[in-house]
């Protein structure tokens, strides 16, 4: 039995990233990774990319340093990664935490509201097309330096992936469901506390998983618009570029994406917790 | 009574003059073609839909009034189960939510001399009753489908009402499996005599289960014959291979053939 089951309240008009099977994100069991068949591939898939690297090093040294340089600068200044990675991390966390509350609270409101549903959301379908990254300089202009152009750049970014997914699974209670709680007439607190929030749980675990990664974007372009500021992997790339030291720039970027599996696995595995009834929990 | 979808000359009349009194205690199914409004009279009995014209009473109150003292069992066609609940929580969650009914309950005309004669048992018990009793704790997703669809009718029954509504709760298991769910049925429906409006398409469903046998027609919907069954209770398999229970049988199809061939006319 899925979530899928039945008619559910309402055709969508807006399409959401559906609580789907997502394979790639699933890391299976640890043991899995015993056998060659599945270490090998992306292992041979890794020494090409390396080799692809190495050959571009030599030929466009002021592109790409060498892979050697970049693990030295990693382990020999590990304190200065980790203290900037936890400064890019807590301002991704914050205002993915603000953004995530805005949204939900607003798409309860949708959901409970019609007249709010008609006035957000073909508003919010377009903003979540809209690269807000763009005004991230803008912001920097306005708020300064300090965390606020951070926060709300990376919450705006949450935002309405967040709102677009929880006020459709707010709605994805199946009919019939509806109709055998309403024939008990239970209330609308009752119906949105038992029903509907639970039903929308696997629409906002998706949303978290595009998410996550977006406010870890979010956060370094708000670092690097903002050209005065001292922490964060953003503020260190361009640092970095300005005084050429490429292997610092690839050794924050090579951070940044292991930030981002280590997120991504976190949101998996809460998932499985909370999700173990569903469909997409199970693989 | 009169229920219309749309207005103008693009209207469905879903209902038309449909007029129907249930004596307290009675099985009564509902059976006719594909679109004649057998669902639409139930969902304005169940109170999740309002007729147009004219008016529904159950045990002498609107459905809006019976709902909110959950006076309705409503067993849709699928089980409706919550698939994060257990069994057991998916039975007990209707009971414990609109808490103000037991106070509406005692305000309902009869309902506590009703309620006094309906048999005091547990959620436990009905679901060991229903052969659930190992499953209590498992979830939806972990059962058969005919055990899903026991539990959704024991979680209508565990609600005490005064009407149970179901909309062709069996139409989706097979052969076997329906006649077990029938079985259970009557067995629960014999200790408990509530109101029964049960849909179906199957003929002998119909003339096993109930008391009176509804047909309808359609364009627009419409009752055309009410039969009464007249068999002894309680009705187990030999009565089905008897003829008296053969003779019900092709007099309700004759019924419906009729009302078929009226709507083409
Ligand atoms: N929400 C609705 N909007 C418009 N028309 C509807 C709606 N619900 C039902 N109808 C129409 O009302 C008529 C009766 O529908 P209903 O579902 O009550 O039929 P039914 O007897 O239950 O059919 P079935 O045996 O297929 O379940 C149909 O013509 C249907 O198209
Ligand atoms: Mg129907």
């Amino acid at each position: 039995m899925s979530v899928a089951e039945g008619r559910t309240e309402e055709a969508s008009d807006v399409r959401p990233a559906r609580p789907s099977r997502m394979r790639f994100g699933h890391p299976r069991s640890p043991l899995a990774w015993l056998r060659p068949a599945v270490w090998l591939p992306p292992a041979v898939m890794l020494a090409v990319l390396a080799a692809l690297w190495s050959w571009g090093a030599r030929r466009l040294p002021y592109l790409l340093p060498p892979l050697r340089d970049v693990g030295s600068s990693l382990t020999g200044n590990p304190g200065y990664y980790l203290h900037n990675a936890l400064a890019t991390l807590g301002e991704a966390a914050a205002g993915l935490g603000l953004g995530f509350a805005g949204a939900f609270v607003l798409a309860v409101l949708t959901s409970e509201l019609l007249l709010v549903r008609r006035a957000v959301m073909p508003v919010a379908v377009v903003l979540n097309v809209t690269p807000v990254v763009a005004i991230a300089p803008a912001l920097v202009v306005a708020f300064g330096f300090g965390p606020a152009p951070k926060l709300i750049i990376t919450g705006l970014i949450c935002f309405f992936p967040i709102l677009i997914n929880t006020a459709t699974g707010l709605r994805s209670v199946p009919q019939e469901v509806l109709h055998v709680y309403r024939s008990i007439d239970a209330g609308r607190i009752e119906v949105l506390w038992h029903l509907r929030v639970p039903y929308a749980l696997p629409y906002v675990f998706a949303a978290l998983r595009i998410v996550f990664p977006l406010s870890v974007i979010g956060a370094v372009v708000a670092e690097m618009s903002a050209a005065g500021s001292t922490r964060g992997l953003g503020t260190a790339i361009s640092v970095a570029s300005s005084m050429n030291q490429l292997p610092v720039v690839y050794a924050s970027i090579a951070v940044l994406a292991l930030m981002g599996v280590a997120l991504l696995l976190a949101v998996t595995l809460v998932e499985r917790r909370v999700l173990h009834w569903h469909d997409s929990a199970k693989d | 009574m009169r229920r219309a979808y749309g207005a103008g000359r693009s209207a469905t009349v879903a209902l038309d003059d449909v007029e129907l009194t249930v004596p307290p205690g009675r099985f009564v199914s509902l059976i006719g073609p594909s679109g004649c409004g057998k669902s639409t009279l139930l969902r304005i009995v169940a109170g999740l839909e309002q007729p147009d014209r004219g008016e529904v009473l159950v045990h002498g109150v609107a459905p809006a009034e019976a709902c909110a003292a959950k006076m309705v069992g409503l067993v849709p066609q699928s089980p409706a189960l919550l698939p994060w609940l257990s069994v057991l929580r998916n039975v007990t969650l209707p009971q414990r939510l609109n808490s103000g009914a037991a106070r509406r309950r005692e305000r309902i005309p009869g309902l506590a001399a009703r309620e006094a004669a309906a048999p005091a048992r547990t959620v436990q018990e009905l679901l060991a009753a229903a052969g659930l009793g190992e499953s209590l704790h498992k979830l939806p997703a972990e059962l058969s489908g005919g055990m899903r669809q026991r539990v959704a009718i024991v979680r209508a029954f565990a609600l005490r009402p005064d009407v149970l509504v179901m909309d062709e709760p069996f139409s989706a298991l097979d052969e076997l499996t329906r006649e077990s769910l029938q079985d259970q049925l009557l067995a629960l429906w014999e200790e408990w005599r509530t109101t029964v409006l049960f849909v179906t398409h199957s003929v002998t469903e119909a003339v096993r289960l109930s008391d009176t046998v509804v047909v309808m027609a359609r364009g627009p919907g419409r009752i055309v014959e009410t039969v009464g069954i007249d068999l002894p209770r309680p009705r187990d398999e030999g009565l089905m291979r008897e003829r008296r229970f053969h003779a019900y049988e092709d007099l309700v199809r004759d019924r419906l053939r009729r009302a078929w061939h009226s709507e083409a006319a």
